[in-house]
């Protein structure tokens, strides 16, 4: 296909998912190679108008940060992968964008994954939850108890006491010491 | 440092104001001078062009101000452990272009570069707020919507504003610039009661974001001129960025800093992450689509700005406060726009109340 197929054949993909002109315009605006991989993926994972836009917004904003064509990111094997896997459609959208938001934010989805793994060693008793702030966005951690007497209170909050380093380590990190 | 002016309007009842024939003289003859009944005709995006906002920052003013020219710092808010800085606004709108800028949001509607010709009615005001302080100090600053020292080689307002501050005891002049346009000030004395404010970003934020913009090294150069002249300097680290190697650069930057300017002769260091707004971010990533600042690890926060999460951000800070305690230094230090639980996190204790932060720092 040459440059102008490609771009037809966007346009005509952009008015079947009513993207909005701005995204239109950023993805004719790509170096060719870019185009025409991100025609290949919408079409082949049958991204829904705001799974589009949220791809074209990670990926251009990847593109910056990094340095490299829309073509580049899209060809890395952890990507090239998802867009091949055997999965339900629906799915693999899902999977597909959660990958270019881990490219997106490659410290974030480290110390979250660092985060849980802590909040998971504490081994807390069923009753108690530790919820983290959505997308590390501030520095409050969410603890709950959920009991039925006073016993089970009394049980719950001895029992966070036992944790109180672990839980203190966890605030700290939060709080920017590594 | 030389700014490109499109157009220069004068406001009807302002032509023969001293800042009027001051900046017409200074000007280039082949900028075009034009006078309009009422300065709102021109001070508001123009239209038919790419980019209204970069537009009116070419586009000078000289109007009269007619609201008053004092007011808190907008920044100002009680989910966050303020530093009680006073707002003095005797200009809107800055000629450098630095990507980050809170005015491309701010200022959306009311592009133009402003200068107020009644600019010294606002020494009644700073009497009037003395008058009724009972005894307490205050931090004044021109440089929040606009850079204090930009075009002061044209309109020399620092002249006549160090004049009066250098006679008040409980004020103290902050001017913050991100140029090294300091001439006007060094044949001055300012009797202690004027500090010179920069801020520093590293090479690579200057070179990527900070268009127009004397450079750090420059920057520096001259606060360390100013310092020689008897003025007091302090520093401000914000908008903090947090990209791969910041916290090497920013070290760095602190390194050549304190080689210059030694820690006990810095009165405070401020320090604040990039935040925007989703609007101000939409319209910094419409303006400058290249800009790898503009995409850093940011998330929504819960005071509904995208920051840099927070124990990235956190850490950030913690490291530039570790460096300025190594170095031996003793002078404040506070946070913009944080939380009091963000200032223990990195500083190891709570704030004081505002007012007290605004006094410690009028008074470093």
């Amino acid at each position: 296909m040459n440059a102008d197929e490609i771009d037809a054949q966007i346009r005509e993909l952009a008015a079947e998912r009513r993207l909005p002109q701005k995204h239109l315009d950023r993805w004719l605006a790509m170096d060719l190679p870019s185009r025409a991989s991100m025609l290949d993926l919408a079409r082949a994972s049958r991204l829904r108008t705001g799974q589009l836009v949220t791809a074209l917004d990670t990926l251009d904003e990847i593109s910056v940060r990094e340095h490299v064509t829309v073509a580049a990111i899209l060809d890395r094997p952890e990507i090239r992968r998802i867009a091949n896997s055997p999965g339900s459609l629906p799915s693999r959208a899902s999977v597909l964008l959660e990958a270019l938001r881990t490219l997106r934010y490659p410290l974030l989805k480290k110390m979250q994954t660092q985060l849980r793994s802590e909040v998971s060693a504490l081994k807390l008793p069923r009753g108690i939850s530790i919820d983290l702030p959505k997308d590390l966005g501030s520095d409050e951690l969410t603890v709950s108890l959920r009991v039925r007497s006073g016993s089970e209170l009394a049980h719950l909050i001895e029992a966070l006491d036992q944790k109180r380093p672990g839980l203190t380590r966890i605030i700290e990190m939060l709080g920017g010491k590594k | 440092m030389k700014f490109d002016l499109d157009a220069v309007y004068v406001e009807r009842g302002c032509e023969d104001s001293a800042l009027a024939t001051r900046v017409l003289r200074a000007i280039s003859r082949d900028v075009p001078v034009a006078h309009v009944a009422d300065a709102r005709e021109v001070t508001r995006p123009a239209s038919g062009v790419s980019d209204p906002f970069g537009a009116g920052k070419r586009r000078l003013v000289i109007a009269r101000r007619k609201t008053p020219f004092l007011m808190p710092c907008p920044a100002g808010s009680s989910e966050f452990a303020c530093c009680g800085y006073v707002v003095l606004t005797l200009a809107s709108n800055c000629p450098m272009d630095c990507s980050y800028c809170f005015l491309q949001e701010y200022l959306a509607d009311n592009p133009a570069f402003q200068v107020y010709a009644n600019y010294t009615d606002c020494f009644d005001e700073l009497d009037r707020l003395c008058a009724n302080a009972g005894g307490r100090s205050f931090r004044v600053g021109t440089g929040e919507l606009a850079d204090s020292l930009a075009f002061d080689s044209i309109t020399a307002v620092s002249r006549d504003l160090i004049d009066f501050f250098a006679s008040r005891e409980n004020l103290t002049l902050e001017l913050k610039t991100k140029t090294d346009e300091i001439e006007n000030l060094l044949d001055l004395d300012p009797r202690g009661r004027v500090l010179v404010s920069w801020t520093l970003s590293p090479d690579a934020v200057y070179r990527s974001s900070e268009h127009l913009t004397a450079s750090p090294t420059a920057r520096i150069a001259a606060a360390r001129a100013v310092l020689d002249a008897g003025y007091r300097v302090a520093f401000h680290f914000d908008p903090l960025i947090a990209y791969p190697n910041a916290e090497r650069d920013y070290l760095l930057l602190i390194d050549e800093l304190l080689d210059i300017v030694p820690p006990k002769q810095i009165s405070f260091i401020s320090m604040g992450g990039l935040r925007m707004t989703p609007r101000l971010r939409g319209a910094a990533r419409s303006r400058f689509p290249d800009d790898p600042m503009l995409c850093g690890e940011d998330v929504l926060a819960p005071d509904g700005r995208f920051r840099t999460f927070t124990p990235l951000r956190l850490n950030l800070y913690r490291a530039l406060a570790e460096r300025f305690k190594k170095a031996g230094s003793e002078f404040p230090a506070y946070l913009c726009m944080e939380p009091a639980s963000v200032h223990e996190h990195v500083f190891g204790a709570v704030p004081a109340r505002p007012a007290t932060i605004g006094e410690r720092l009028a008074r470093a």
